[in-house]
């Protein structure tokens, strides 16, 4: 616990937070202050809307302690104010209210508009209201009640104050415990560890992955020892960056986990794989699945290759199809767009190991273990590929 | 929905807080918190420690350089919006500061956080790309300067090394001749752009910057885009922009979907149409 001051509509407030509670639960939990609502808590809704130092903030993704000295006032401090006593009014009249859940953050930043917007503009209105989400009444109600105010307001000479009030630089609620000396907070409990490697699922299934990349290389290798290459699944997983193996592996079932990290993001897929070949048309696959157990997330991926032979068989065209579907967590991000990237990197990365490895090059092949850390890595692994070897990506990855 | 816990440290100075990013386990630096605050509460990210850079007046300080503006990492987005900082770029950043998100998350967004977190969908990745920015990062081995072109690798991926921060943005001073379009497409307003069109063009010095952003990725920059008009940049540059070579250049950066790359390049000549303007 860590002891934090605050001023809370006007009083003086001291409190012990654990570092992750958020001004929120801070207001709601300890202080009592439940006008103050939560809906998405990770600062879509606006439902949490407050004043700090007298500018509206999500108080779900703001932290106590980083308001350390900061003045708050919540809507229970707006009972007297007296833009919000015109807007209450206003919001009774134009029935800008059904449930109420979300009125506390709509009149937090309903009062903003009203100071800052030099008129009465719909358009500007509904643009300055749109972080703020009603689910049952609608806007219409809500957005003439604020045009009203303002109206009224010009009408009566108040200027507008186009910054609301603020005059300093950085995040409202910071620098007023600026350190004279380095403080360091503890958690109430010591941070989880790392969760134990979940077990790995007993079926392998068939699946239709929902987004597939291409990628192909030509190396100057017979497309027998290429083949041949994709047999080792040793060879093949420590091309696969972040990938580790348990066990021995079988075609029939392979064990191991396979690490991904994207920005601040990390996964650790614990799971199994199967391997399929057709010797006859120099082609197979690897079907995995598996899943982390820190973000609640399933993966399910598979790798179809084909050899062409090149050059009268002295040379060999890989060609690599990539599928891959994601569900949980990692997936409700609603960014599938960024894990795409990622996967087009860890691709183009697997690639050019591939291809590497197939050169004879294994003296300079990356640990298993280690993290896809940016394109730079795969840069650096290009340009150490030996000169002997012809080779063509495309795709994505390949232009990353 | 509430984080895992964390150990919180604030730093007095950029120097500590170099020191509290070498410590234990995973640290992860924060500033307004409005990118990392959203993944800490959905367990995406569990770091050991956070280092909340906030309290640094190192880092809230702007000051005119010669031909740079010079912005503190933790100058916040309303910071820019409401004019608090000298501006260079006539209006220009003002105008994309005031469209980020929405106001409450302008009042604690920084700069520097936005950049750091390299989102592809983020304003100012493409903002400063088209302004020609350099970014000043700071480890302990001392400071260097990395142009905004080269800064993001992919998505939420940069050239940022640990133990490494952002210090502060150095945009050059507008020239008077230049041109500035900017547009982005957002389902919603605030929400994560899903198209992102910059462009500088100076006619007078027949040059052009043009950057396609938040393509999922780092974003698409043309240093010298005379391919996109015609071969030269004249006055005449919004009836010579060549959308086909828009298209294709976004289909040479792996944008496979027809639909993608036509709201893509729509968003590119809404941006040139307001450089025209």
């Amino acid at each position: 616990m860590n002891s934090v001051e605050l001023t809370v509509n006007t009083r003086a407030v001291k409190r012990d937070v654990e570092p992750r509670t958020s001004l929120a639960d801070l207001m709601r939990d300890t202080l009592d202050l439940t006008g103050t609502h939560l809906g998405c808590e990770h600062g879509v809704c606006g439902a949490c809307t407050i004043l700090v130092d007298g500018v509206p903030t999500r108080s779900c993704i703001t932290y106590a302690v980083a308001c350390d000295g900061a003045d708050v006032t919540t809507i229970e401090g707006l009972d007297d104010d007296e833009i919000a006593t015109e807007l209450r009014a206003a919001f009774t009249r134009e029935h800008a209210l059904q449930c109420g859940y979300c009125t506390p953050g709509m009149l937090v930043s309903a009062r903003d508009l009203v100071k800052r917007l030099p008129d009465a503009d719909e358009k500007q209105i509904r643009i300055g209201m749109s972080g703020n989400l009603c689910r049952c009444t609608g806007y219409v109600g809500i957005v003439r009640a604020v045009q009203s105010v303002i109206t009224e307001r010009r009408a009566r000479d108040i200027a507008p104050e186009p910054d609301g009030g603020r005059k300093v630089l950085g995040p409202a609620g910071s620098g007023h415990k600026a350190c004279v000396s380095s403080q360091k907070l503890m958690p109430a409990q010591p941070a989880v560890s790392e969760p134990a490697a979940a077990v790995a699922p007993l079926d392998i299934p068939d699946f239709t992955p929902s987004t597939t990349l291409e990628q192909k290389f030509t190396v100057a290798h017979a497309p027998a020892k290429v083949f041949a290459l994709f047999d080792d699944i040793a060879a093949v997983a420590s091309c696969l960056p972040g990938a580790t193996l348990v066990g021995t592996p079988r075609p029939e079932r392979v064990e191991g986990a396979i690490r991904v990290k994207i920005g601040p993001i990390s996964a650790n897929f614990n799971g199994a794989a199967r391997v399929e070949r057709d010797e006859a048309n120099l082609s197979g696959r690897i079907l995995g699945i598996g899943s982390d157990q820190r973000s609640r997330s399933t993966t399910q991926g598979e790798i179809r290759y084909r050899l062409v032979p090149q050059d009268d068989g002295a040379a060999t065209r890989v060609e690599l199809s990539i599928g891959y579907s994601l569900t949980g967590m990692l997936a409700q991000v609603g960014r599938s767009g960024l894990v795409r990237d990622l996967a087009g990197r860890l691709v183009a990365e697997f690639a050019g190991n591939l291809d590497r490895r197939l050169s004879g090059d294994v003296t300079s092949a990356p640990s298993a273990a280690a993290d896809l850390n940016g394109v730079s890595l795969i840069l650096g692994l290009l340009r150490e590929r030996a000169t002997n070897v012809v080779r063509r990506l495309t795709g994505r990855g390949g232009s990353a | 929905m509430k984080p895992a816990p964390f150990a919180y440290e604030r730093p007095r100075d950029v120097a500590s807080a170099l020191a509290a990013m070498a410590g234990d386990g995973v640290v992860k630096v924060m500033a307004g918190g409005q990118s990392l605050g959203p993944m800490l509460n959905l367990r995406l990210v569990a770091p050991d420690t956070i280092v909340d850079i906030t309290g640094l007046a190192e880092l809230k300080h702007v000051e005119v350089a010669g031909e740079e503006l010079v912005i503190g990492a933790c100058v916040t987005h309303a910071d820019i919006e409401d004019g608090r900082i000298p501006d260079v770029t006539r209006g220009a950043m003002q105008r994309v500061a005031s469209a980020i998100a929405y106001r409450a998350v302008r009042n604690r967004g920084t700069i520097g956080g936005s950049l750091s977190h390299a989102d592809p969908s983020a304003d100012w990745v493409s903002t400063f790309a088209a302004l020609c920015a350099t970014l000043s990062l700071r480890s302990a081995k001392g400071a260097r300067l990395v142009a905004m072109k080269d800064f993001m690798l992919g998505a939420l991926e940069s050239v940022l090394q640990p133990g490494e921060m952002l210090e502060a943005v150095r945009v050059p001073v507008m020239s008077p001749s230049a041109r500035w379009g900017y547009v982005k497409s957002c389902r919603k307003t605030g929400e994560f752009a899903h198209a992102i069109g910059a462009v500088l063009i100076d006619p007078e010095a027949g040059r052009a910057r043009v950057v396609i952003g938040a393509v999922e990725a780092a974003p698409i920059i043309v240093d010298n885009a005379e391919e996109l008009f015609g071969g030269r940049i004249t006055n005449d540059f919004k009836s010579r922009f060549d959308a086909r070579v828009a298209d294709t250049l976004l289909s040479k950066a792996g944008m496979s979907d027809a639909a993608d790359r036509h709201i893509h390049v729509t968003i590119l000549r809404r941006a040139v149409a307001e450089a025209a303007a």
